[in-house]
C-alpha cells in the first residue's frame, strides 16, 4: 500500500516524464555539442528530442537562439546515423518558422529526397517543403513532380501532402503538377490515392466545370481507397448543393452517393448517409435508405459508429424531423448508453423532435446525468433546450427552471455563456418568460465569477428591467454589484442603474441617491460614469436622456482615439467635432459571425479561423493610410461592399470599393492581370462621373505583372447638390501593355502600346453615404424627432412593382438605402400583408436619419416612406433616390 | 587501398578525424573537387543551394569535407561553419579573371576571421585546362599569398574535372596536420 502511494505521488510530481525539469537555456547550451567532430549520434538525438519537446510544449524561442540552434543542427548532416538524421528533419520542420536563413539546408535535403536511402526520402520532402518559399520552389519543382509519382508510397504521399501545403504560398506552381497528381490517383495504395485526390481537388476547386469533370470521371472508375471515396462523396455533395435544382448532372451525382450506401466499408456508408441526410434537396423517398443506415449504426457494438450516427441524426433533427422520428426506438435505447456522449446526443435529438408532452420526461432523464458529462456536451443540451423553448413557448417555466439549475452548478465560461444566451433568447422571444428569465439572471449574477458574462447581464437588466411591470425589484440586485471588488462589475452596475433613472421617472430620485454614493468610488471609471449619469439625469431633459443614456451613438473607439490624437497635435482653436468620427455599423457584428462560420467543408488545413476584430472600415483605413493623397480627406466614413466590374474569367479582373469621406468619394480599383504574356504599366480606371462630381486626382498603379493585383485610386469631390450624388459612372480600364516572356515575366521590348478595356458601369447609391445605426428604442427616437425642431420630414408613396413579397421589399429597401432596421422590424410575422419597417442611420457629415416604411402587400407591394433627417437635403435625397 | 586496410588504419588511430572547409566563389569547382575526392560521378552537379558534407578516408585520416555554396546570397552563412576547422581550402576559377578581385576580397575576409586564425590555407588554382587560365604562381601573386605570415599556406594548380592536382593538394593538407 505504501509503495503504491509513493508511486502515485511520483506520478503527480511528473516523475514519469524524463523531460519534466528541462530548461530552454540549458538545452540550447547542450545543442552546442552538435558542432563537435566526431558526432555522437546517441547524445545528439537525445538533445534534439529535448528541443522538440520544448517546442511542442509551447516554449517560445527567439529568432536568434533558434537560428543558432538551427545552424548547429545542420552540422549533424555529417553523421550517417538514420535515427539522428530523421530527428534532424523534424528539427528543421519545427524551427523553419522561427529561425532565419533555413534555406542553407536546401541542397542537403534535395540530395536526401532523391537519394538511395528510402528511410530518408519521405521525411526529407516534408522538411524541404517546410523551408521552401515560392521563389525557391521552381528549383525543386522537377524533384517534386518525380516524387509524386514515385513507386514508394511513403514518398508519394509525402510529396502530395507537401504539395497541398505549398498551395498556400505558390498555388500556381502546384497547379502545374496536375498530371502527376492525376497519375497518383491511380495508385494501388489507399493513402496515396486519397492524398492525390486531395491535391487534384484543391487545384481545381475554384473551377466548377473542372470539378464536375473530375467527379464525373472518378465516380465512374471505382476508387480503391475508402478515404478517397469518402472525400469524393464530400466533393460530390458540395457540387450538388451548389448546383441547386438546375444542374443537369444532378441525378448522376446523387446516384453515386446513393450507391455508396452499399459500399463494403462502414466509413464510406456512413459518409454517404451523412451526405444524403445533410443535402437540402433530398426528398423523403431518397432519404429513407440513408436513415436506415444510420439506424443500423445506432445499434452497432462499436461506440464510434453509434456516436457518429446519433450525432448526424441530432444535426438534422430540425430539418428532417420525420426521418429522425423513424429512429425513435433506437434513440430511446441509447438514452441508457454507457457512453455519456452518445446518451446526451440521443436525448437531445429526441427533445428536438418529440412532442410537447415528452418534454418533462426527457428533461428528467437528462437531469439524472447532466453533472457527469463534459461541458461540451452540456452545451449540446443547452442548445436543445433553446430549440424546445422556441418551439413550445408554453413550456418555458420547466425549461427556465432547468436552465437556472444548470447555471447554479459548476462549469466553464462557454457553458455558462451558452446558458445565459439561451435565457436571453427566450426572454426576447417570449414576453411571458421575461420576468422569470430576468429573475434567474439576477440570481446568477449574485454569484458569478465570469466578469464579462456578469457585465453582459447587467447591461441586459438595464435594457429590459425598466420596461417590466415592477422595475424597482431589479435595482437591489444591480446595486449589490456595486459593493463588489471588481471595478468592472461596479462600472457595469452604474450604467445599468442609469438606464432605470432615465426610463422610470418615479425611480429617478432613488437612483440619484445611489449614483451619488458611487461618486465616492475608488476606481476612476466607476466614479466618472456615476458623475456623468448623475449630471445628465439631473437635467430632467428627455432628449438628453435619449441621446446620452438610452441610445448613445456607437462610434468607433479606435477612430475616436486616432482623431483625438490628430486633434491635439494640430491647432486646437476649432472645437473637436464628434460627428466626424465614423459610427460602428451593426452590420460589422454580423460580418464577424459569418466569416467565423464559413468553412470550406473539405480540407480544413488552415485551422480555426480567427474572428475579425476590426470593422470593415478599420481594415481599409490601414490599407488607405499608405496613400499619402488620401490623408487630407479627413476620417473615412464608410466603405462599400466590393463591386465586380468585370465578368468572371476575363483577361482582367477589376473590383471596386467605394470609400466615402465627409466631402469626398474615393474609388479604389483592385485590378488583377491574368495574362501571363503581358506586363501592364500605368494601370488606371478612367471614370465618367455623373453630373456634379469633380475629379480631384487619379492615382494609377505603376506596374502590374501577371497574376498580381494592383490598386489604383480616383479621388472625387461629392456634388454640392446632394440630389446629384446618386448616379451611374461609366468606367474604362486603361494601361500600357508590354508583351513579355510568360516564364520569366521579362518584357520583350521597352516599347509598350496603350490599350483599354471597357468595364461595367459603377453605381453610387445612398447606401454608400450612410452608416447604419442600431436603435434599441426606435419609437422613442422617432417621437422625439417629431417634437424637436431640427428635423425635416419628407414623405412619399409609391409601388414596388418588381417584388412580390414583403420580405423581398424589405431586403431591397434596406440594401439600397443602407439603413439599419430597428426593433426586429425587418422580420415579417408569417401571413401578414401589412408591415411597418423602422430604419435608422447617419449620413456622411453627421446628419441623423430616421425612416419609417409602411408596406402593404396586394399583387405588388406599396410603400409609404417617411423620412426624418437633421438636414433637409438628406431627407430629400433618400425619398427621391428610392423612386 | 583495400577495405580491410582502411578498417585497420581507422582502428589504429580512431580519433583522427579532420574537418576541412571548402570555400570559394560560385562556379569555382568546389563541389566538383568534393565529388572527385569521394570518387563519385561529376556529371550532374548543380550550383549548391546550401552545403554538401562528405567523409573520405585519406592517409589514415577521416576527412569531413564541408563544401558550402559560393553564391552571393549564401556567402553570409559561411561563418556558421568556421568552428573547429582544421584546414581551409579555397578554390579559385583561374580562368575567371573578371572576378579575381572579388575572390581576393572574400579570401581576405576569411583570413581576417578570428575563428579561422592560424588555420592552414590551401588554395586550388582550378580549371588549369582552360586556355586563358592564370598559372598558379601568377594567381598566388594576384591574391597576395606571399604576404601571409600567420599560417601555413600552399597553392596547388588543378583540373578538377580530370582529377589532376586534387590529390597533391590533399597530401599537403594531411602532412601539414601531422606536423602540428
Ligand atoms: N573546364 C573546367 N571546368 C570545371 C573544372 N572544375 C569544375 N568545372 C565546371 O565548373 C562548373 C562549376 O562547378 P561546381 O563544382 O558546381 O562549382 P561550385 O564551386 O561548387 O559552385 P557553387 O556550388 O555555386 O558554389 C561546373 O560546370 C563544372 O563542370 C575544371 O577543372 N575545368
Ligand atoms: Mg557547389
Amino acid at each position: 500500500m505504501s509503495s503504491f502511494k509513493r508511486e502515485k505521488k511520483e506520478e503527480e510530481d511528473g516523475g514519469g516524464n524524463p523531460f519534466q525539469n528541462i530548461e530552454k537555456t540549458t538545452v540550447l547550451q547542450e545543442a552546442r555539442t552538435f558542432n563537435e567532430t566526431p558526432v555522437n549520434p546517441r547524445k545528439c538525438t537525445h538533445i534534439l528530442t529535448k528541443i522538440l519537446y520544448l517546442l511542442n510544449q509551447g516554449e517560445q524561442f527567439g529568432s536568434t537562439e533558434a537560428t543558432e540552434a538551427f545552424f548547429a543542427m545542420t552540422k549533424l548532416f555529417q553523421s550517417k546515423d538514420v535515427i539522428l538524421r530523421r530527428m534532424v528533419y523534424l528539427g528543421i520542420k519545427e524551427l523553419s518558422s522561427i529561425a532565419d536563413d533555413v534555406i542553407i539546408v536546401t541542397s542537403s535535403l534535395t540530395k536526401d529526397m532523391t537519394g538511395k536511402e528510402d528511410l530518408y526520402r519521405a521525411a526529407a520532402i516534408r522538411a524541404l517543403c517546410s523551408i521552401t518559399d515560392s521563389t525557391m520552389l521552381q528549383a525543386i519543382e522537377r524533384y517534386m513532380k518525380q516524387a509524386i509519382v514515385d513507386r514508394n508510397p511513403a514518398v508519394s504521399s509525402a510529396a502530395l501532402v507537401s504539395s497541398l501545403h505549398m498551395t498556400k504560398i505558390a498555388g500556381d506552381v502546384v497547379k502545374r503538377w496536375v498530371n502527376e497528381a492525376q497519375e497518383a490517383v491511380n495508385s494501388d495504395n489507399i493513402m496515396v490515392q486519397y492524398h492525390a485526390l486531395g491535391v487534384l481537388y484543391h487545384i481545381r476547386k475554384s473551377d466548377r466545370l473542372a470539378v464536375t469533370k473530375l467527379v464525373a470521371k472518378l465516380t465512374r472508375m471505382s476508387l480503391k481507397s475508402p478515404y478517397a471515396v469518402c472525400m469524393l462523396i464530400r466533393i460530390t455533395a458540395k457540387l450538388l448543393e451548389e448546383e441547386g435544382d438546375s444542374g443537369s448532372s444532378n441525378n448522376h451525382l446523387f446516384e453515386f452517393i446513393d450507391s455508396c450506401l452499399r459500399h463494403k466499408s462502414e466509413m464510406v456508408t456512413y459518409e454517404a448517409a451523412h451526405a444524403i441526410v445533410n443535402l437540402k434537396r433530398t426528398s423523403s423517398r431518397e432519404l429513407a435508405p440513408a436513415i436506415s443506415i444510420l439506424q443500423l449504426f445506432c445499434s452497432s457494438p462499436k461506440p464510434t459508429l453509434r456516436f457518429a450516427a446519433v450525432r448526424t441524426l441530432n444535426q438534422v433533427a430540425i430539418s428532417h424531423p420525420a426521418a429522425v422520428t423513424a429512429c425513435n426506438i433506437d434513440l430511446e435505447n441509447l438514452i441508457s448508453d454507457s457512453n455519456r456522449s452518445i446518451a446526451t446526443l440521443a436525448i437531445t435529438t429526441l427533445l428536438k423532435t418529440g412532442g410537447e408532452s415528452s418534454v418533462e420526461r426527457l428533461m428528467k432523464q437528462i437531469s439524472m446525468f447532466v453533472s457527469e458529462i463534459s461541458d461540451e456536451f452540456k452545451v449540446v443540451v443547452v442548445q436543445a433546450i433553446r430549440a424546445l423553448a422556441l418551439k413550445f413557448p408554453r413550456k418555458h417555466s420547466v425549461l427556465m427552471n432547468f436552465l437556472s439549475a444548470m447555471l447554479r452548478e459548476e462549469g466553464g465560461f462557454d457553458y455558462k455563456a451558452s446558458i445565459a444566451d439561451t435565457i436571453i433568447t427566450i426572454i426576447e422571444d417570449n414576453p411571458d418568460a421575461k420576468e422569470t428569465g430576468l429573475a434567474h439572471l439576477c440570481e446568477f449574477i449574485e454569484d458569478c465569477e465570469h466578469t464579462s458574462l456578469a457585465v453582459r447581464i447587467l447591461h441586459l437588466l438595464g435594457k429590459e428591467g425598466p420596461r417590466t411591470k415592477q422595475p424597482s425589484r431589479y435595482i437591489r440586485f444591480i446595486y449589490n454589484r456595486v459593493l463588489l471588488e471588481d471595478p468592472r462589475f461596479r462600472a457595469g452596475a452604474v450604467s445599468a442603474m442609469a438606464q432605470f433613472g432615465a426610463t422610470c421617472p418615479d425611480l429617478l430620485e432613488n437612483i440619484q441617491v445611489l449614483l451619488t454614493r458611487c461618486q465616492m468610488d475608488p476606481d476612476d471609471e466607476v466614479r466618472d460614469r456615476a458623475t456623468y449619469y448623475s449630471n445628465i439625469l439631473s437635467r430632467q431633459d428627455k432628449s438628453l436622456y435619449n441621446n446620452y443614456i438610452i441610445e448613445p451613438m456607437k462610434i468607433s473607439i479606435s477612430a475616436l482615439e486616432r482623431s483625438l490624437q490628430e486633434y491635439i497635435q494640430g491647432d486646437t482653436e476649432e472645437s473637436f467635432d464628434i460627428k466626424s468620427i465614423p459610427v460602428v455599423s451593426p452590420l460589422a457584428a454580423e460580418e464577424i459571425q459569418t466569416t467565423a462560420q464559413k468553412t470550406d467543408g473539405m480540407l480544413s488545413s488552415t485551422g480555426p479561423s480567427k474572428p475579425v476584430q476590426a470593422s470593415r472600415e478599420e481594415n481599409y483605413i490601414k490599407e488607405l493610410s499608405n496613400v499619402p493623397e488620401l490623408q487630407q480627406l479627413g476620417p473615412l466614413f464608410k466603405s462599400s461592399d466590393v463591386v465586380e466590374l468585370t465578368e468572371s474569367e476575363t483577361e482582367f479582373v477589376v473590383r471596386c470599393i467605394k470609400h466615402s469621406y465627409t466631402k469626398h468619394l474615393v474609388l479604389q480599383f483592385n485590378c488583377t492581370n491574368t495574362l501571363s504574356d503581358l506586363l501592364l504599366e500605368n494601370v488606371r480606371v478612367q471614370v465618367d462621373p455623373s453630373e456634379g462630381y469633380n475629379i480631384v486626382k487619379e492615382i494609377p498603379c505603376p506596374k502590374l505583372p501577371y497574376n498580381e493585383t494592383g490598386t489604383s485610386y480616383i479621388i472625387l469631390q461629392f456634388p454640392n447638390d446632394l440630389s446629384q450624388s446618386v448616379g451611374t459612372f461609366g468606367a474604362v480600364l486603361k494601361f500600357i501593355a508590354k508583351d513579355c516572356d510568360p516564364t520569366t515575366g521579362i518584357p520583350d521590348t521597352d516599347e509598350g502600346y496603350g490599350d483599354e478595356y471597357i468595364l461595367e458601369d459603377l453605381e453610387v447609391t445612398p447606401s454608400d453615404q450612410i452608416q447604419r445605426v442600431s436603435k434599441v428604442n426606435w419609437t422613442a427616437a422617432w417621437d422625439e424627432a417629431t417634437e424637436a425642431n431640427n428635423y425635416s420630414m419628407m414623405n412619399i408613396v409609391f409601388s414596388l412593382s418588381s417584388v412580390s413579397t414583403l420580405e423581398e421589399a424589405i431586403k431591397n429597401v434596406v440594401q439600397y438605402l443602407g439603413l439599419q432596421a430597428a426593433e426586429h422590424s425587418d422580420k415579417v410575422p408569417e401571413g401578414k400583408t401589412v408591415h411597418t419597417l423602422l430604419l435608422a442611420g447617419v449620413f456622411r457629415g453627421g446628419a441623423d436619419i430616421l425612416a419609417q416604411a409602411k408596406l402593404v402587400l396586394s399583387d405588388t407591394v406599396t410603400m409609404e416612406l417617411t423620412v426624418k433627417a437633421t438636414e433637409e437635403s438628406v431627407a430629400e435625397l433618400i425619398v427621391f433616390a428610392i423612386e | 587501398m583495400g577495405l580491410l586496410s582502411i578498417l585497420r588504419k581507422l582502428r589504429s588511430s580512431p580519433e583522427k578525424e579532420l574537418r576541412l572547409l571548402l570555400l570559394g566563389l560560385d562556379n569555382a569547382g568546389k563541389t566538383t573537387i568534393l565529388k572527385m575526392l569521394a570518387a563519385e560521378d561529376i556529371n550532374h552537379i548543380t550550383p549548391t543551394a546550401g552545403f554538401n558534407i562528405k567523409s573520405v578516408i585519406a592517409d589514415g585520416f577521416k576527412l569531413n569535407v564541408w563544401d558550402i555554396g559560393g553564391q552571393r546570397k549564401i556567402r553570409p552563412y559561411w561563418k556558421n561553419y568556421f568552428e573547429n576547422t582544421d584546414i581551409l581550402i579555397y578554390v579559385v576559377d583561374s580562368a575567371d579573371k573578371k572576378r579575381l578581385e572579388e575572390t581576393g576580397i572574400e579570401l581576405y575576409e576569411l583570413l581576417g576571421d578570428e575563428k579561422l586564425q592560424a588555420i592552414p590555407l590551401l588554395v586550388y588554382a582550378n580549371k588549369q585546362d582552360l586556355p586563358n587560365s592564370l598559372p598558379a604562381s601568377d594567381l598566388a601573386q594576384a591574391l597576395g599569398l606571399p604576404t601571409i605570415k600567420d599560417r601555413a599556406w600552399q597553392i596547388q594548380s588543378c583540373v578538377a574535372i580530370q582529377g589532376t592536382g586534387v590529390k597533391e593538394g590533399m597530401e599537403w593538407a594531411c602532412k601539414t596536420i601531422k606536423k602540428k
